[in-house]
Order: structure tokens, then sequence, then C-alpha cells
């Protein structure tokens, strides 16, 4: 309803003209404050080879209230759960109006890069990686390869 | 201005792409615009004072260090304030100055053989001497005739505001009289200041002035001096780098920012409002105190909440932070449009006169109401259009309003005494009805600044509390108003 800040303008622009290796995210047409997330897992991570999609939603308050980010692709992560909802600091009490979509974005990639079993989201998925490292990490590799899209060569 | 989305990679494509960190360093935080009315955290970071006030409604803390404080704590920076609008106010031209450097010397071939890549900008900035030799008249109508398709190509190349094209202008003809005068003309450079000029006015004039100058013990600045007494070409003045037209037209502005600064101080006339801990008042305590304030009760305690706490930040940062603070009137006028934006009209389907209805109303042209909707929030809203546009709703709901009440008569101020005088009425609830809306009436006639856009907004922001009989008397007002001029506008 409200009319779009020109916050959120310039950081649409940008993203568009500035892209950050390994990553795009389009405002949707008829929503610009919904936008269509894809990154491409970290290398030497279980996920390097996946291209993964998610949704970002830029709520009302944006830029007082954090981005709403979920994962579309299912990923065998222990911070992220089956919904594709994401446990990270900066999306939830740590979020500050300084940060930017652009940042928020490479927190995730950085989230695929190191998870945090100890501070986990989804419980079977992290008590897995917590026993059995390599197995899990396996179960990982194995669901980007059935689940995400192959990233171009 | 205000409207342009200026981002710091306009600085890419410049001459000095490094500008673009000074770009960012003049930008808030939160806003990514340039910082209006900073304001400075306890912990050294600087943000709009409007946006650090609003952040801190939910989170106490600095947005880039997370370090706790309270609202309390920031103080203004009359000194960063200055500079952004020294530097806003400069942008524009300076953009334009080291953008065209490029194109330029990509289209002009051979000027750059006898000059240094500095005296290009220099030639940029110096409009006024157009007329002071007779040379100078002769050689602009050569230009001009040369003009049309150099003037072309720059534009394809550049976007160019309309205002800066005239100094395009002035610098392409005297690039044009460079290379006229080039053959018969030879350049040197002065050994004490530095600057190339025409053999000739060299040898005759400026030695002497810059050694005068020298000796009594000034930086030679021979431009005006100089200029004047050479029969030839003042385009070689040298101006300070980057000195822009706008700047030469107007010297005062150069100190104003300063005079500003100095003569900047902190506003105490103003009490600032406090915070408020709401938890413990009820909710016809929050009205009274809105109320006090002169601010719309209408809404659920939520919303009075919301609506109290906007207006304190607006109120402190603009009467404890600007140094151009503006009356309460437009403060309120601030809030009701945060309103509109933010609070969106509680449901009232039951409601038949249906303000959402005529809000919904698509097959307007949602665009001109968009479009009046926005304007509502400036000077520009266009009263006129907006009765019109919604002429038939308000005959309407006038009509209907004039059903149920044909009883009394139709004055809000009558209404409101007689309905004090007398407490028996034809029928109790229509008395009850018609007292609330006169009082609310009466009120809002004291707030004689506000009260002609508080009445338009209260249609919009219609809620439970409001009846159709209030409904329909605003939209009496509002249309007894549209026939004497408003005076407050």
């Amino acid at each position: 309803m409200a009319s779009l800040p020109k916050r959120i303008i310039k950081e649409t622009e940008k993203l568009v003209s500035d892209p950050v290796p390994g990553i795009t995210a389009e405002p949707h047409d008829d929503n610009l404050r919904y936008f269509q997330v894809t990154i491409e897992g970290p290398e030497q991570s279980p996920y390097e080879d996946g291209v993964f999609e998610l949704e970002l939603y830029l709520p009302d308050d944006y830029p007082m209230e954090a981005p709403k980010v979920r994962f579309l692709t299912r990923i065998y992560h222990p911070n992220i759960d089956r919904l594709g909802r994401i446990c990270l600091d900066v999306l939830k009490t740590n979020w500050s109006p300084a940060l930017q979509i652009r940042t928020v974005l490479l927190s995730i990639q950085a989230l695929l890069a190191s998870p945090n079993p100890n501070d986990p989201l989804a419980n079977d998925v992290a008590e897995d990686w917590i026993k059995n490292e390599e197995g899990a990490k396996a179960k990982a590799r194995e669901w980007t390869r059935s689940f995400a899209k192959k990233k171009p060569e | 201005m205000d409207h342009q989305i200026t981002t710091a990679s306009d600085f890419r494509n410049t001459s000095i792409p490094n500008l673009y960190q000074l770009d960012t360093l003049l930008r808030c935080h939160i806003c990514k615009d340039f910082l209006k009315v900073p304001v400075l955290t306890p912990c050294g970071h600087t943000f709009c004072s409007l946006c650090i006030r609003e952040h801190l409604n939910n989170q106490p803390s600095c947005p880039l260090c997370l370090f706790e404080f309270r609202e309390s704590l920031l103080r203004s920076e009359f000194l960063v304030n200055e500079i952004i609008q020294c530097y806003t106010s400069l942008r524009p031209s300076l953009l334009n100055a080291i953008r065209v450097q490029r194109p330029v010397a990509a289209t002009g071939a051979d000027k750059i053989s006898n000059s240094k890549d500095s005296s290009l900008i220099e030639l940029v900035s110096e409009p006024e001497n157009e007329n002071s030799s007779a040379v100078d008249d002769d050689l602009q109508i050569v230009a001009t005739s040369e003009r049309k398709p150099a003037k072309r190509s720059m534009t394809d190349i550049l976007p160019i505001s309309s205002k800066s094209s005239k100094r395009n202008f002035t610098m392409f003809r005297s690039e044009r009289i460079r290379k006229k005068s080039k053959p018969n003309e030879q350049m040197a450079q002065c050994p004490i200041c530095e600057q190339f000029y025409p053999l000739k006015a060299l040898e005759k004039t400026h030695l002497d002035e810059c050694l005068t100058l020298q000796s009594l013990g000034k930086k030679p600045k021979p431009s005006i001096n100089f200029l004047p007494d050479s029969k030839s070409h003042g385009k070689e003045t040298p101006e300070p780098r980057l000195r822009t037209p706008e700047l030469d037209r107007s010297p005062s502005d150069e100190t104003s920012h300063v005079d500003k600064y100095l003569g900047s101080m902190a506003n105490t006339e103003r009490q600032r409002l406090p915070k408020i801990n709401f938890t413990s008042m009820n909710q016809s305590q929050i009205k009274q105190k809105l109320s006090s304030l002169g601010l719309s009760t209408n809404g659920t305690r939520q919303i009075l909440i919301k609506r109290y706490n906007h207006y304190e930040m607006l109120w402190n940062s603009n009467f404890c932070d600007s140094l151009e603070p503006v009356d309460e009137a437009e403060l309120k006028r601030q809030l009701l449009s945060w309103d509109v934006s933010h609070n969106k009209p509680p449901q009232n389907a039951n409601n038949n006169g249906g303000i959402s209805k005529l809000m919904m109303m698509k097959n307007r042209g949602k665009s001109s109401y968009r479009k009046l909707l926005e304007d509502f929030k400036n000077d520009k809203f266009n009263r006129k259009g907006w009765i019109i546009m919604f002429r038939r709703d308000f005959a309407r709901l006038i009509k209907e309003a004039k059903l149920k009440i044909k009883t009394v008569s139709p004055t809000d101020r009558d209404l409101g005494e007689q309905a004090n005088k007398k407490d028996k009425g034809d029928s109790e609830q229509q008395v009850e009805n018609i007292q609330e809306a006169s009082w609310q009436r009466i009120e809002e006639d004291q707030e004689a600044a506000v009260s002609e856009k508080q009445a338009i907004n209260e249609i919009i922001l219609p809620n439970e509390d409001l009846t159709d009989a209030d409904l329909s008397r605003e939209l009496m007002d509002m249309n007894e108003g549209d026939k004497d001029p408003p005076g407050s506008d």
C-alpha cells in the first residue's frame, strides 16, 4: 500500500547493476518487495554443485524490520528446516537497519559454508551432523544432487 | 531534487571515481540517502534524526555497532548538516564537471596537444566574461554556427540537465575559440602563477600584475584584473579548479553554509516530548494524552500508542535536532500522512456509508486517485479534484445523513449548544451521536490550521468509533468549506 521507499529502489538497482558473485536477486513484477533469489552453494561445502532457490520478502517496516527469507529448494542443513526457514541471527534478534538485502544473502551463503549444529533448527539433522559429520555431509551432497539445480559451468 | 534517486555509483564514470567514497560517507546507513538532520549517537555513528529515532522505537541500540543507548543521548551534528547541504547543492555540477571531461577529450581531437588536462575544467567555469571583448563576440557567432552538431553529440553521450546545458555550450564555444585562435596566438605559461596565457597578454600586463601581487604577499589571482585589459581571450582564466557557474553566480552560497553553521544553536524553546510507558495507562488516559496534543483519538489502543510514538519521534526530531524546525501544524500533517499509509482502516463492512467502499472505488481510475492521495501528503493536495472525484459519494452520504438527522437543525455549533442545553432529545441516541460529533467539531475548530486537512483525513481513516452521522458531518463541512476559500492554504 505504502509507496516503495527510496532505499528499496536503490538496493534493487544495486543488486541488478552490481550483483554479488554467486547470488542473484530479482524483484517480482507484481510486487517489488518480493524477490526471487538464487544462491550458489559455496565451494568446498557439501552444497558446492547446487544452485538453491529462495524467496525474500521485505515487510512494510523494512528496514526497521528484517527481511523474511526462506529456502524454496529442499536442503539438508542443521540450521534450515523442512519448510525452508532459516535460523540466522541477523534475520532475527541481530537485525539492524544498517544491514541490507545484499548482506543478508551473503550471510546465508556463509551459513551454507559453515553449518552450526550447536544452534539447530532442524534437530534431527543437527544430531546427525554432530554424531556422524561425514555421513551427514554425504547426505547433504546427495540432497543437493537430487533437489538443487545444477550449477552452470 | 528530492525525488531524484542518486547513488554513489554515479561517480563511476567520472574522472575521479574515488569520490564515491565521499558520497557514501555522507549517506545515512538506514535510508541510504544523504543524511537529513544528522544526529550523533554516543558510540560515534551518525544517522538521520528520523531514521535513528524510528529504529530506537523498535530496538535501543546502534544499527552499526549494536551499542545500547537511549534516545535522549542523541546529539545533532550541525557541522555534518551543513557539509551535506553544501555537498548536495554542489553535487550535480560537480558530477557534470568531472563527467564531461571524457567525452570531450574523445571528440575534440586536437586541443589537448596544447593544453594541460586541467585547463579544460578551468575553461568550463567562466561565463561572466562573455561580452567583455569584441573578439569574443565575433567568435561567438562563428561558434554558434558550428555549435549544433557538437552539442547534439554531447547530449547523446550524457544526460544533461537543462540547467547545465548552457555551461556545456560555453565550454564548447571556448573550445572553438581556442582552435580558432591557435594559429595566430601563442600560449605561454606564467612563471609565477603557472597558468597559461596568450603570449602577448602575458608580456604586456599579466607578468607585472602577478609580480605586484606576489610582492604584496598575496596569492596571485590575476583572473579579474587581467581579463578586461587584455583584448583577447579570457578563456584562460585561472579560476580555481572545479568552481562551477552555479557558485560563480551566487558566491553568497559559499558563505551561507559557514554562517549557518556558526550561527547554529540547539533549540531549547520547545520541550522535548517524553517517552511514555503506556502499559500502566488505560485507553481513556491515552486518548486524553493524545487529545491534549491535538492529535486524533481514533483507532484501537495499539494504533493510539503507535500514533503517539510516531508523533513523539517527529516532534523531537523537528524541535530538538533540526535547525529549521517546521511548525506544529506541519508536523501534524506529516503524522496524518503517516496514519494514512500505516494504519489501515479497520474492517468496517457494517458501516453502510462505506468509506472503505469509497476508498476501494476501482472504477474511478486508480492512478488519479493514487495521485491525489500522494499529493495529500504535501501542499499540492488538490482539494477540488478530490471533491469532484467523490462528488457523487459525498452527495449520497450527505443525503443519507440528512434523512437521519432531519429533526435537528443543520449547523454544528448550534447543534452542540442545543444538545448541551436540553438534555432531552426526540431520540436519545440521535442526540448522543450529534453531541459527540459536534464536540469533535468544536475541538477541531480550535485547531484552525489543521482542522481542514484533519477533517479530510478522518474521512480517509474511518473506524468503528465513527458513526455515519459523524461521517456525513465531516463531508458537509468539507463541502461548505469549499465554497469560501480556505484561509489556511
